[in-house]
């Protein structure tokens, strides 16, 4: 049977870097624990910086050699070692995960800095161990061969998240986090009972030993079904959200825009790595449009409750909601084509440029919403007044990823439409296309209303409540700048999402 | 290689300044250079030849290029822009929040010469957002109430414009052979294409929603109304001719199409006269110039329709020709309104008579451009009912615009001594002397006709005497107008306000929903239900 990923046994040149891209993090985070809330803002942002280099470099090795990087742990091959490898897709993720964090981290040293003279407190440690452990976590999410190791990393990747959300310590927030705790937990309990499903009847967890294993057959459908809707309640796809809105209630800017750009996109490329990968084979064209399906209430529920919040921060939160279905739009398009014996890449592509803008965009706007809140002393969406005046730069950028967001060129968010509408024509699924427009439109009604609000006049004598340092305006310009103009990955001469990626027969495999 | 430097030029240059806004010092300038900018467009129009300018790699590349119908325009757009743009540096003397316009103008006008400019559909497309994005924050500079929603509207209806023409792009990029985005190309592969029809559907739709094709015209009025006097000036001269210009380079001219292109006639000449009858209805002259819009778009379409239908390649010059005086004499008339409300009664007729010549030349006035453009386009519209047609339009419009120049005589300066300042009279009158001499020069040297054929008298009393009835029409309606109902501005607009109404119930529902759906009861049940639907999917697909 073939299947889509290459075929390496052995550690390719650079490997190393993707086990240092796991660890580093939390190295990071061993030392900061020790060291103390100030250390750890300064141990964070070193990693920061040396997390994004380690990124670039395992980029590079990828391109250069035009394949999979792989690092066999121990020099034990699967299935009775481990391998990380990191083809196209998990590089993307990755350098796209270190650039996010990155610009997360220069804005929260305002929000979680503690300066000389002040008392170290817990808020700002807790912060700084949990952004470096969710990291390392989205990055072992990224490069796991194994569904164990896998599952592994996806509970590191909430039991880091989970904090973010109550880290004022308030009982209200603390009842979100409990929320999204459990359900997540749950999440986790159908993942790995379908992983044990697996392991029962294939006796191996490896991914790529897995994709040549697997059978259509009651047992593999099960487990399918099992770890895909346990991922899609961590990645809080409609109707499996509740715990999504009030965890952003109550959680920092920061905070907010961890969650949102980057812990639920661990599961949903989880889910996208198990139905390209491994289940291929197994999994139908119905079950990929039930996906979908959910993806396109996600996305008219999500921006139409998101037109109707109140407050700046739960619209944002809302229009999370819609763009997670977004995510789930490739899935029918690319069986569509790989049915059709076409080149999945235009669907795959799109799916994952979906996600890395709308990472960008969301947390250059979380952040944004997370300086009008400081500037104002509050964000109700009514009464922004004066906000443009205040903090022009921010609204640029918050104009920005919302054009990213909706869709207009040349952002990522309007390359990936292109691709995916692309790919629902040719494969005559024309509908997917027409909530991808409907959507479009109801996102650039919230973000209309957002920004003419802003650039309305102050009243007179009005001034800011406080007053925000510079470079968190251009942290958060940056990032949104980084989504709109992402587009231009089309002047990219080589398709890097699909390196190590080529359909090669599973000959020589047991 | 001039050429690339021209057209990089034409388009860089408002880039340039748009980027420079981001310094406060400089943003608080620009008013200056606002007349500026377009001066390299103007350069390119006359100077550029036919070679594509391209960017980008082998994998994918933005091209850019200049055509007849693109030259034409552009070169009467720049004129236009230059015009308007000397105008709002004056009324931008030191207001406060010069910044916001400046920027919206130069968004808009980068937009306008890319689209012109464009050759291929990835950079069409780009452009014609930025297009407008600009052009609705340029109505929000109206700021009053009116403007905001007039933005709203026109931006909303341009977002769905674009989802249409994005599908309908999107077809045509893979209908094209070796994965070529040209336009040219890409207009060429439209008959073989196996989704013709749609493709077609979507870009006719897509289009004629931007250039205000009843019954989605309602925008027009809105936008430009509230819209400041130079922002609607370009607006309703270039920005709108944008779409006019698409129709022309994406519709296949050289197939014979009649199922669309008599359909796009019919819709077309509807709005021509729909936009007379509801225009002499109003009473502010920009509405009235805008239901002339309305009107005169709907006749380009027509135009072009009967081009598509009978397969007539040589409708291309001929709607450029028309929509290229149709921007200069309704962006000089634009400038005229606010020029008009500062001059008082006493140096009144200095400048309502220029006024005068450029309303009746829209009507096709002899010896004017509008004449001109209507023996343009006369070939391609044929004989027979649409020729009938055409000329009824011809004294409608005059009507519109001899109602037109009663409104605008109406809405002079109360205090009989005023006179309008020389930074907006002059380029007023520049934009007069524009709309009387380059339709000329345009007409004889691409050679669409000679002063003979203009000059029969067979042809000149063909023109007049449209003129006449109008005339005899409009005396009719200063008699007896005050018994015709008042329509409001925007008119079907107000449909919209009982949907709006539902639409909000439904939202109402629909939140309820997603609340109960977020109890966790409910969200257990969710999650056990989709294992169950997503195991049988799969079950059931073996």
């Amino acid at each position: 049977m073939p299947h889509s990923l290459s075929t390496q046994d052995v550690t390719t040149p650079g490997g190393l870097l993707l086990v240092l891209a796991v660890l580093v993090p939390f190295v990071g985070v061993l030392a900061g624990m020790v060291l103390g809330s100030r250390s750890a803002q300064r141990v964070a942002l070193a990693i920061l910086a040396t997390g994004l280099a380690i990124a670039i470099a395992i980029a590079d090795a990828l391109v250069r050699s035009g394949d999979a990087v792989v690092y066999i742990l121990g020099g034990w091959t699967p299935p009775l070692g481990i391998a990380l490898r990191a083809d196209g897709l998990a590089v993307i993720m990755l350098l796209a995960v270190a650039v996010v964090i990155s610009g997360i981290g220069v804005y929260a040293r305002a929000d979680f800095g503690t300066p000389q003279g002040v008392r170290e407190a817990r808020a700002p440690l807790m912060f700084w161990l949990l952004l470096l452990a969710v990291w390392g976590s989205l990055n072992l999410v990224f490069v796991s061969g194994d569904l164990f190791t896998l599952y592994v990393a996806l509970e590191l990747l909430t039991f880091a998240g989970v904090p973010l959300v109550s880290l004022s310590g308030q009982p209200e927030t603390l009842r979100s986090a409990l929320r999204y705790l459990l359900y997540a937990l749950f999440g986790s309990v159908l993942y790995l009972l379908g992983a044990v499903l697996l392991y029962g009847a294939y006796g191996t967890l490896d991914i790529m030993l897995l994709a040549v294993r697997v059978h259509p057959e009651p047992v593999t459908w099960a487990a399918a079904a099992l770890m895909t809707v346990g991922l899609l309640a961590k990645t809080a796809l409609f109707p499996l959200h509740l715990w999504l809105p009030p965890a952003h209630a109550g959680a920092p800017a920061a905070a907010s825009a961890v969650l949102s750009g980057l812990v639920i996109k661990g599961s949903w490329f989880l889910a996208v790595r198990l139905w390209l990968d491994v289940f291929a084979g197994v999994v139908t064209l119905p079950s990929a449009q039930t996906l979908a399906t959910l993806g396109a209430a996600a996305i008219l529920v999500g921006n139409i409750v998101a037109l109707r919040q109140v407050r700046l921060k739960l619209l944002i939160a809302y229009s999370t909601v819609a763009q997670i279905g977004y995510l789930f739009l490739m899935f029918p398009l690319a069986a569509g084509l790989a049915a059709a014996q076409l080149d999945s890449a235009t669907a795959v592509n799109g799916g994952l440029l979906q996600a890395i803008s709308h990472a960008t965009a969301k947390a250059a706007m979380f952040m944004a919403a997370g300086l009008i809140y400081t500037t104002l002393g509050h964000d109700r969406i009514a009464d922004l007044r004066g906000a443009a005046r205040a903090l022009p730069m921010t609204l640029v950028a918050f104009a920005l990823g919302g054009a990213s967001l909706i869709g207009l060129p040349p952002s990522g968010g309007f390359l990936a439409k292109w691709l995916l509408v692309s790919a629902a024509i040719m494969t005559a699924q024309w509908w997917w296309a027409l909530v991808m427009f409907v959507g479009g439109l109801l996102t650039s009604a919230y973000v209309f209303i957002v920004v003419v609000r802003a650039m309305a006049p102050a009243p007179e004598g009005w001034t800011p409540k406080a007053c925000v340092p510079y470079y968190q305006q251009v942290a958060v310009l940056a990032l949104a700048l980084c989504s709109f103009l992402l587009g231009m990955a089309v002047f990219c001469p080589v398709d890097v999402a699909q390196i190590g990626r080529a359909v090669v027969p599973g000959i020589g495999w047991p | 290689m001039t050429t690339s430097v021209l057209l990089l030029a034409a388009i860089g240059a408002p880039l340039a300044l748009l980027l420079a806004c981001m310094v406060p010092g400089l943003r608080k300038r620009m008013p200056l250079l606002l007349a500026l900018a377009p001066i390299p467009a103007l350069v390119a129009a006359l100077l550029a030849d036919d070679t594509p300018v391209v960017l980008g790699n082998a994998q994918f590349a933005l091209s850019f290029a200049m055509d007849e119908p693109g030259a034409m325009l552009l070169l009467v757009a720049a004129i236009l822009w230059i015009a308007a743009g000397a105008y709002a540096a004056t009324g931008l003397r030191g207001t406060v929040n010069a910044g916001s316009f400046v920027v919206c103008w130069l968004m808009t006008l980068t937009g306008c010469v890319g689209v012109f400019l464009a050759a291929d559909l990835v950079g069409f497309y780009f452009l014609l957002a930025v297009l407008s994005v600009g052009a609705s924050g340029l109505v929000l500079q109206g700021g009053t109430a009116e403007a905001l929603r007039a933005s709203a509207v026109y931006l909303g209806l341009a977002l769905i414009a674009e989802a249409f023409l994005l599908a309908g792009l999107v077809m045509l990029a893979m209908a094209t052979p070796d994965g070529s985005l040209l336009i040219r190309d890409a207009a060429a592969a439209i008959p073989a294409s196996p989704w013709r029809d749609l493709t077609l559907m979507l870009l006719v739709v897509g289009l004629g929603m931007k250039a205000g094709l009843v019954p989605l015209h309602f925008w027009m009025p809105l936008a430009y109304g509230a819209a400041p006097i130079p922002a609607a000036a370009v607006m309703s001269g270039a920005v709108v001719k944008a779409s006019a210009l698409a129709l022309i380079r994406f519709l296949p001219f050289d197939i014979a199409l009649p199922d669309f292109g008599l359909p796009l006639t019919t819709i077309g000449l509807f709005g021509a006269f729909y936009g007379v009858v509801i225009g002499i209805m109003q009473s502010q002259p920009k509405i009235v110039l805008a239901y002339s819009s309305v009107s005169q778009m709907g006749f380009l379409v027509a135009v072009i329709g009967m081009g598509l239908a009978n397969g007539d390649a040589s409708a291309t010059q001929a709607a450029s020709f028309y929509a290229a005086h149709h921007l200069l004499a309704k962006g000089a008339l634009f400038l005229a309104v606010g020029v008009i409300a500062t001059t008082g009664r006493r140096r009144l007729w200095l400048m309502l008579l220029p006024a005068a010549i450029l309303a009746l030349a829209i009507g096709g006035l002899p010896l004017t451009g509008g004449a001109l453009a209507k023996l343009a386009v006369k070939p391609v519209l044929g004989e027979g009912l649409v020729e009938l047609l055409a000329t009824l339009s011809a004294i409608g419009t005059t009507l519109l615009m001899l109602h037109f120049l009663h409104r605008l005589a109406a809405s002079a300066a109360p205090d009989p001594s005023a006179s309008a300042p020389w930074g907006i009279a002059l380029p007023w009158l520049l934009m007069f002397v524009a709309a009387l001499v380059v339709p000329w020069t345009l007409y004889l040297v691409t050679g669409i006709g000679t002063w003979a054929d203009v000059l029969q008298p067979a042809i000149l009393w063909a023109a007049l005497w449209p003129i006449l009835i109008g005339a005899g029409l409009a005396l009719g309606l200063w008699r007896w107008g005050r018994y015709l109902p008042r329509v409001p501005e925007g008119d079907i607009v107000v449909v919209g306000q009982p949907a709006m109404r539902v639409i909000v119930q439904w939202g109402d529902a629909l939140e309820q929903m997603e609340g109960v759906l977020r109890q966790w009861p409910v969200a257990g049940l969710s999650l056990l239900t989709l294992i169950l639907i997503l195991g049988g999917v799969m079950f059931n697909g073996h």
